[in-house]
């Protein structure tokens, strides 16, 4: 497996506070790599970091063996990176189809094309039929419960056929049955080829859904490995556990 | 449970094509029914301040981002088709000026996209603030560059060599066909895929960045074609007068209406500023007619825009829609099981 991913020395500073600290890991293509970690020791920011959506002090960020560092969501996004939030963002003016179509990417000419074309539509309808959204494809995305706003959001960012998908926390809120429906959507992506780093603090969902698994803390990485030999290392029993 | 229907989403629909050819028959009879010149100034500024709600509608309505320096751009249209057509020479029929504003348009727009780059690099609120510096730094030009703007004396413009028995009249019709070609660019933008990118930024900016959505380019050209409307509109209305102050040319009341306009009869759709506009600038007028040339106005604007926060925030049309769209879902019980709560931009928590 190649690394798809490599965040190297990647740090942030925000004032005083040392977000990410000289953070390295890798991210191998077709894995489902977990990120996990204390509150507030980083996870988030590297997101961000990743995305584009904050600039990083120093440290290099590669995707698919080119350097992303200094690019913005926008085209990173149309090179096959995508991410969700940790509260889910979704458009609440727009419908739930509408959510989809507009995350479609394609040219920028489209702009003056059809608001749904049939193409659109029915690309649409398979992410709507597979997340059980279906019913509610007409509703506003305002109208959807929190755990069905989850599910949007991250059927939103597979409309662009990403290579690599970050989720933050995505079973955070939401309910058990759905937490199931979003583990089976993990790995049959997956399956077909979707790599995933994902953030999550629900330790059983790690367990079941991830490998290998890294841990971060205080913005460094302090071990990585598959979930059974993480889960027992003593420097991550400290991190959550101390101070 | 209605699925989508099948099949894209069409261009024209039929009641689409219908209430555009009531508009532009309303718009023709209309005037024939009144001989009155006061009524025909009425509806002159009815119909032109409709162009401009419908223009600021693309940029504070679609797209989130409430200008308030629209009046600028409004004043460089006034005076760039003054200092084009100072000289009488120039005009044989009249009709020219009326030509020669494609390119006034075309001018303000261009000019605009370096000002929308710079302004909208901050959201929408602070934007609220920049865009109103912007029109002060106008005015202060009007006044200050007298060879072109005359500074406070004024710039005359040759008188239009219509009849007085129909002199509004062309007025009239140039700026109901302002208001058509604005609505039809507001028209096209809720049909095409322009129009869920700009509420997509509405909603969400940062969130719209991160699925792909060409965010500055969109915003920034939406601007550009919104103030090069309302150019048009101030080319149109300096040729009316004949005579143009700094004062008037440049002056916030123009944003404060249409920007009232468009909220009162709604934002971020094709008919809501009309209806704004329509309702408000008669009233103004009939005012100021029957009160006197009072500022009385300005008392009942800052109560209307009080009221409509307070009752309607959403505006006339997106309240009597939504309303509309409930009643038939809770008919037809696509509301089963999800919430009942009205959309409310923002969208919380349900
Ligand atoms: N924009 C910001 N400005 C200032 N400090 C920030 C900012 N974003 C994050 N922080 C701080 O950086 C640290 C790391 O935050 P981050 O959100 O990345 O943590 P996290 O691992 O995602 O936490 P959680 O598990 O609670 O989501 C925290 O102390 C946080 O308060
Ligand atoms: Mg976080």
């Amino acid at each position: 497996m190649i690394e798809l991913l490599r965040v190297e020395n990647l740090t942030k500073k925000f004032g005083e506070l040392t977000a990410v600290d000289a953070c390295s890991f890798t991210v191998k293509e077709g894995s489902i790599t977990a990120l996990i970690g204390p509150n507030g020791s980083g996870k988030t920011t590297v997101f961000n970091l990743i995305t584009g959506y904050l600039p990083s002090d120093s440290g290099k960020v590669e995707f698919a063996g080119s350097s992303i560092r200094k690019q913005s969501p926008g085209s990173l996004y149309r090179k096959g990176l995508t991410r969700t939030f940790q509260q889910a963002r979704v458009f609440a003016d727009l419908t739930v189809q509408e959510n989809l179509v507009v995350a479609g990417g394609g040219k920028w000419t489209n702009l003056f094309g059809r608001r749904i074309t049939a193409e659109d539509q029915s690309r649409a309808a398979e992410l709507l039929d597979e997340f059980k959204l279906s019913h509610v494809a007409d509703l506003y995305a305002s109208e959807l419960s929190w755990g069905q706003r989850k599910l949007l959001e991250f059927a939103s960012v597979l409309m662009s056929k990403p290579r690599l998908v970050l989720l933050d926390e995505p079973t955070a809120g939401v309910n058990p049955i759905l937490i199931e429906t979003m583990a089976t959507h993990i790995r049959s992506y997956n399956a077909a080829g979707v790599t995933f780093l994902i953030v999550e603090h629900d330790m059983s969902f790690v367990m079941r859904v991830c490998d290998p698994v890294i841990v971060l803390d205080r913005g460094k990485t302090i071990a990585v490995g598959d979930p059974e030999t993480v889960q027992s290392d003593p420097r991550v029993l400290d991190a959550y556990l101390g101070d | 449970m209605k699925l989508s229907k099948k099949g894209a989403s069409p261009f024209f629909t039929r009641s689409g094509l219908m209430r555009g050819g009531v508009l532009i028959a309303v718009l023709i009879v209309m005037p024939q029914l009144f001989p009155q010149h006061w009524i025909w100034n009425m509806m002159f500024f009815t119909v032109l301040y409709a162009a401009m709600s419908v223009a600021w509608n693309l940029i504070g309505g679609f797209a989130g981002y409430p200008s308030l320096g629209h009046a600028a751009f409004f004043g460089i249209g006034a005076y760039a088709t003054a200092s084009i057509f100072k000289s009488s020479e120039i005009l044989t029929n009249g009709w020219q000026p009326f030509f020669m504003l494609p390119l006034v348009g075309l001018g303000c727009a261009i000019l605009a996209l370096p000002i929308g780059y710079i302004a909208m690099r901050v959201r929408a609120n602070i934007f609220a603030i920049v865009t109103i510096t912007l029109l002060f730094v106008a005015q202060t030009l009007g006044y200050n560059l007298k060879s072109i703007t005359g500074g406070a004396q004024g710039a005359g413009l040759s008188v239009a060599p219509f009849h007085l028995d129909i002199f509004e009249q062309p007025f009239y019709f140039a700026a109901a066909t302002l208001l058509l070609f604005a609505m039809g660019i507001a028209y096209f933008i809720t049909k095409t895929k322009l129009g869920m990118a700009l509420t997509s930024i509405r909603a969400d900016e940062d969130k719209a960045r991160g699925v792909g959505v060409r965010t500055t380019g969109i915003k920034v050209i939406t601007f550009a074609v919104s103030v090069g409307i309302t150019g048009m509109a101030g080319g149109i209305w300096a040729y009316y007068l004949g005579f143009i102050y700094p004062q008037f040319a440049f002056d916030p009341l123009i944003t404060i209406a249409i920007v009232l306009m468009t909220f009162l009869g709604g934002r971020a759709t094709v008919w809501g500023p009309v209806l704004g506009a329509a309702i408000l600038m008669p009233a103004q007028q009939l005012l100021a007619y029957y009160v006197g040339g009072s500022q009385i106005y300005l008392i009942a604007y800052a109560a209307i825009f009080l009221l409509i926060m307070l009752l309607l925030p959403r505006g006339i049309l997106p309240t009597f829609l939504n309303k509309r769209r409930m009643d038939s879902m809770a008919t037809k019980g696509d509301l089963s099981g999800t919430s009942t709560t009205p959309v409310t931009t923002g969208g919380s928590k349900s």
